[in-house]
């Protein structure tokens, strides 16, 4: 049944093999269509495994059986899917800052991992600002050649605790011409 | 050039999926 595809999923999870916990959660997939952490699970194995293309395909998939509005209404946690989720905050917007916080953010990497960085851009605007949503914007304002707005939102960041930072804030610097 | 990091990438994770075990 699904608790041990489950739990032959999370030993894949935690053995980092990707290719197999794409494989586990289309196996869910084919028994439960709408399983929602068996979607979310593929979408990020995509994306650790370089798939970039077939994570934002598994995204777009997505939309459909997430169209249903009562569904969101009946589950308030974040979810995965932007298609939809940008559909929902044009008719509900109270629900939407917890659930723009698990999925738009992927979305926007893959089109960062794609080069689309206009609109990975657009699509982080629609997010909620945290680390993690900033961190991903200086990368793309980086590769803009946007260096001022980008030196500015590493300096917001300087008191998190995210690795190597320092290393992406002096590369900005450094494009942008100033000594760090 | 810098090269940046693509420190986003680790950003992206997992859901919690003990529960469904
Ligand atoms: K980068």
């Amino acid at each position: 049944p699904l608790e041990d595809l489950f739990t032959t999923l999370n030993r894949h999870i935690q053995a980092s093999a990707f290719d197999n916990v794409v494989k586990f959660t289309d196996q869910i997939l084919a028994i439960a269509p709408d399983d929602e952490d068996a979607l979310r699970c593929k979408v990020v194995a995509l994306i650790k495994n370089d798939r970039v293309e077939d994570a934002l395909s598994a995204i777009k998939s997505s939309r459909k059986q997430l169209d249903d509005f009562h569904f969101f209404k009946a589950r308030q946690f974040p979810l995965l899917f932007c298609f939809a989720i940008e559909k929902l905050a044009a008719v509900q917007k109270p629900l939407n800052c917890r659930m723009l916080d698990g999925n738009g953010k992927k979305r926007a990497y893959c089109l960062y991992r794609q080069n689309k960085l206009d609109e990975a851009l657009e699509s982080l605007k629609r997010q909620e600002r945290n680390d993690e949503t900033m961190l991903l914007e200086c990368q793309i304002l980086y590769r803009l050649g946007k260096m001022d707005a980008c030196i500015e939102i590493y300096q917001k960041l300087q008191n998190s605790k995210i690795d190597n930072m320092e290393i992406n804030s002096v590369a900005a610097l450094v494009m942008a011409g100033r000594s760090s | 050039n810098p090269i940046v990091l693509d420190l986003a990438y680790n950003m992206i994770e997992f859901p919690a999926i003990e529960n469904r075990m």
